[in-house]
Formats: structure tokens, sequence, C-alpha cells
């Protein structure tokens, strides 16, 4: 089997496990239908394909609702995390005032230090966020580590002799950041985006399982997971069907990602943002 | 690179891990201060009755002003002094305490199997690169790295404890003294290895498989170096450097992983205090918690960042 056969068998094996979760988490609440009346908790068959869960709802219903705010509250996070990262890398990069760039970079330094879910416990002790406001959250945990990639990405590009040529030429700062180093890091920064959205979707998730950002009843997979757990010996569907959902959907982005960054040449383009990491 | 290189390397670090230090223990007190209005009715919450609001008041001397409750609280912290919490007026230290072993045995277990299993895995991929064991250990690691640490935590518990009804669904009723009952400990660290391993196999193979097609290797070859002592005295530490530094972001990892996996097993560690601290709004224990787990991560953060750079000079570890 050659290199470029492998990777493409590879993409469709990502592909194929991430569509199921991401079609039943887009389409799902369309297809849904009225919900039907409360029975009795944790029961097997009775007309509910899946069983009931803690409450008495029917499990089916729950899992066609529950992708939604899983993976819209992760894909706002990932694009709040950029919106902040690459104004501040890029401006950190390009500019000649070395008080500026310490200005925008040491306090990420210090923020980088406080592990992600420690710091979205202890604002959900003292404020209840909701699905907003843990998307800010997560986004806020994920600002360093992207602004820090972008800005040693940017700074490798500003190097350049185009860049001189540019400013020699009289081009304005604008084309210079966005027209020439903003389209240069565009493929370090599609490398970090699979790996970013990857770790956003495993804190949505694993914030939510803890109860941060949803109500207690909501129908969210990783919510379900948690609070149907009592139930697990009596109508495990409530459990397993959420979780291997999540599992499908994290496994699935990172499939993906991984055979989409592979060049055919074999040599990952995550080796070149390592290296740009160390710089 | 000389000595003096290192050494003001570390001197930069340590600063660096001061001010971060620093910022912990701000950030962390500066959350009550964020609190809506008058922080002993918002923390009353549900119990609103003037008996309760006056006693958290006095609890958190909330009628002194702000700089001598940051002085107290601050100088308070080096001698084991957090305060006390609001739902039970036990000192906070002795949560800590109390929470401290479980908390230990999990993490120390973990990384105990964690550096041989990811080494061993990754020299064993690297050896054998585009052979069988390397396409399948690659792919089952790429798989799981990004799998979220309660969802193939109740998985497991469906198949080994529900199924085939093996090994025990939590630690209830064990206590704090796990290491008597072992059953209960395999779950929890299976599951809290599951991520750290995938990603230092990664970096341990990438680096390996970069040694050994270096041209240093070549050459230790083309003298008969035995292959043994080629990858393990030369290749290896050259593979070393990135996975010191992973280590290091490991243990954010590992800190998420203990309070999910303590939530999921029901194992009454520090993880399992924070969240019913969180959980009751007990804003002491939240912060004594907090500063024990951050001051915690920029230490080790630290001592990775000088190992790193100590075995790799010239990678350059940012500080």
């Amino acid at each position: 089997m050659t290199d470029s056969r492998r990777r493409t068998g590879r993409f469709a094996l990502g592909v194929a496990i991430i569509s199921v979760p991401l079609v039943l988490a887009l389409l799902g609440p369309v297809f849904v239908g009225e919900p039907g009346a409360r029975t009795v908790s944790f029961t097997l068959g009775d007309g509910h394909w899946l069983g009931t869960d803690f409450v008495g709802r029917d499990v089916w219903q729950q899992v066609l609702h529950g992708g939604r705010p899983v993976v819209l509250t992760a894909l706002g996070a990932g694009v709040l995390a950029y919106l902040v990262a690459l104004p501040v890398g890029l401006i950190a990069a390009l500019t000649h005032r070395r008080w500026l760039e310490e200005l925008l970079m040491r306090p990420l330094d210090v923020l980088i230090a406080i592990p992600s879910l420690l710091l979205i416990l202890l604002v959900a002790s003292v404020f209840t966020p909701g699905a907003v406001g843990l998307a800010l959250l997560v986004a806020l945990v994920n600002v360093p580590d992207a602004a820090r990639l972008v800005r040693a990405a940017a700074t490798e590009a500003a190097a350049r002799p185009v860049v001189e040529a540019l400013r020699l030429q009289g081009e304005t700062w604008w084309r210079t950041a966005v027209g020439y180093v903003g389209r240069t890091i565009l493929r370090t920064l599609g490398a970090d985006a699979g790996t970013r959205l990857t770790g956003v979707l495993y804190l949505v998730a694993t914030a939510a399982f803890l109860g941060v950002g949803v109500a207690p009843d909501a129908a969210d997979w990783a919510v379900m997971v948690d609070r149907n757990r009592t139930g697990l010996f009596v109508q495990p569907w409530a459990v397993v069907v959420p979780a291997l959902l999540i599992v499908a959907l994290t496994t699935g982005t990172n499939l993906l990602f991984d055979a989409a960054l592979e060049r055919p040449g074999g040599r990952r383009v995550r080796k070149e943002r390592r290296k740009e990491q160390r710089s | 690179m000389s000595g003096g290189g290192l050494r003001s390397f570390v001197a930069r670090r340590l600063l660096l891990g001061v001010a971060q230090t620093v910022a912990v223990v701000l950030l962390v007190f500066t959350l009550t201060e964020a609190l809506p209005g008058d922080a002993a009715v918002a923390l009353a919450g549900d119990q609103p009755d003037p008996a309760r609001i006056a006693a958290i008041r006095e609890a958190m001397h909330l009628d002194r002003p702000v700089h001598e409750r940051l002085a107290d609280w601050a100088l308070g912290l080096p001698q084991g002094d957090f305060g006390t919490s609001l739902a039970s007026g036990r000192p906070v230290s002795q949560y800590i305490a109390d929470g401290f072993g479980p908390t230990l045995l999990l993490a120390a277990l973990t990384v105990a199997l964690l550096v041989p299993i990811g080494f061993g895995l990754g020299v064993l991929a690297a050896r054998h690169e585009g052979g069988l064991v390397d396409r399948l250990v690659s792919a089952l690691t790429l798989a799981v790295y990004a799998v979220p640490e309660f969802a193939l935590g109740v998985l497991l518990v469906t198949v080994f404890a529900l199924k085939l009804g093996w090994l025990p669904p939590t630690a209830v009723g064990y206590g704090t003294d796990l290491l008597a009952h072992p059953a209960a400990l395999v779950l929890p660290v299976l599951v809290l290895l599951s991520r750290p391993v995938c990603s230092l196999f990664r970096l341990v193979r990438a680096g390996m498989v970069d040694a050994l097609a270096s041209p240093y290797v070549a050459h230790a070859r083309r003298y008969g170096v035995p292959g043994a002592r080629v990858r393990y005295t030369h290749a290896l530490p050259n593979a070393l450097a990135p996975a010191a530094q992973q280590l290091a972001r490991t243990i954010d990892w590992l800190l998420c992983g203990v309070i999910v996996v303590e939530a999921l097993y029901v194992i009454p560690g520090l993880g399992t205090v924070l969240l019913n601290a969180v959980a009751e709004r007990d804003v002491p224990v939240v912060q004594g918690l907090a500063v024990v787990f951050g001051v915690l991560t920029v230490v080790l953060n630290l001592g990775a960042d000088v190992v790193a750079r100590r075995l790799a000079p010239r990678a350059g570890v940012a500080a």
C-alpha cells in the first residue's frame, strides 16, 4: 500500500467515525418531534427504543437534542479563541516597540501556568455561567497558547526579505500584516486549529459532565452521561449511547485533522508547528 | 553551552515561576472581589437568613478593607493557614490533608506507569517504523488521545464491571485506604493513563525515528556498536528533551483527569473535595485548593523546563 492510499484510507475512516455524531448533533433537533409524556425512570422497551432516563424522558429524543450544545459551544469557543489570539499574536510579532510586545505576551506567560479545568471550576464556583459563559471560559484558557503560536509563526514570516521589500515599497502595515504575514502562517494555523478543536471539544464536554455551563437536566450528551450514571446497572443505554457519541466525535475530529494535515511526502505539518513553538 | 548559560536560564525561569505563583494567588483572591453586590449575600445563595450572612461575613472577614484581607490571607498561605470553610467551619487545611492521600496515590501510580509504558511503546514503534506494530499502536494512540476521560471511564465500567463483572464499578465503601483494595484502582489509573500515554508515545516515537535516521547513529552502526546500545545510549537521550517538556504539560492533563476520575469512581481525594466545594459555593475551600493545585503546577512546570533545557540546550525552552 502506498502512502497516499493509506492517507486516503485514514481520511475516509475519520469521516466515517465523525459523520454519525455530527449528523445527529446538527440535524437531530430538526427530526426529534414532540416530546412524549414522562414515564417511569430507567425503564427499557415499552415503546422507548433506547429506554428512559433518570427523570423518565425518552433517551432517543434526548440523544437527538443533546449533540447540538456540545458541538456549537466548542465551535464558538474555538472561533473566539482565535479572534483574540490572532490580533494579539500578529501585533506582538510585527511591532517594533519592545514594551508593546512585552505588554501583550507576558500576561499570557503567567496565565498559561494555571490548569485549564481549574480556572473553569474557579469561575464556576462564584458565577453560574451558561453556555455562552462556558464558551468564553474555554476560549480564554486557549488564548495564551494560540497567541504564542501565532506570534512564533508570524515572527518567522516577518523576518523574510519579502517583508523588508514590502516595507521599502511603502506598503501599508495592514497589507504587510494581513496580506502577507497572515497568509503565510495560514498552514501552521490550520494544523493548530485541528489540535485546538480537539482540545476545546474535550474541555467543553468535561466541563458539562462536571455540571459547568449546563442546566442539571439539560439535553446534552455529557450531562446525560453524568446524570444517568446512577441507573447504569438497570438501563445502560442512557449512558453508553451518549458516551459512545462523544468518543466518536472527539476521535473522529482528531483522525480527520491528522489525515488532512499530512502532506503527500509523509512529513507532518505538526512537526513544523513544534519547531515554531520552540523558537 | 557553558554552565553559566544554564544558570542564567534557571534564574530567569525561577523569576517567571515566582511571577506565576503571585499571579495564581492574586487571581484566586480576586475571585471573591468579583462577586456581584455583597459577597456574603451572594454566597448565602438559597439560604439568605441574616444569621448565615453574618456568619459568612465573619468567616471571610468581609468587613475589613480589601488590602488587609489579601495581606492576611496571602501571609497565612505559606504557614498552611488557608482560612475556614463556610459550610462546616473546619479549617481548609484539614480538607486538604484529608484528600491528599488518595490523590497522591492516584497521581504517583499513574506517573510510575506512564513513563515506562510511554517510552517503551515509543522505542518499540520507532524500531519497527512502518511495520504492523507501529501502525497499530500509532492508530490506537491517535484515536484514544482525544477522548475525554469521563466518556472512556463509563464505557470501561460498562464493559469490565457490568458485563464481565471483573472489577468494582466505583471505590464506594473503601474509604481513603485504597491500597488495600487494588482492584478498585485498576480502572481509575487506566483512565488517567489514557491521554498522557498517547501524547508521550507520539513524542518519543517521533524523536526516536529522527534520531535513528541521523548521521551519528549511522556512524555508530558502522563502527559496529551493538543495536541495543545505539538505541538506548545514543538515540534515546536525544528523544528525551521534547518528551520531558511534554511530561510537564501532562501535569495539566493529569490534574483535569484526577478531578474527573475521582468524580467518576467516587474516590475521596482533592478533586472530590474541590467539586463539592464548587457545588456548595464554599469559596475559602475552593480558594485553598486552587492555590495548592496552581502552585503545584507552576513548580512542576518549572522543574520540567529546567530538565528539558539541561538535556537539549539548543532547543531553547521559552522563558
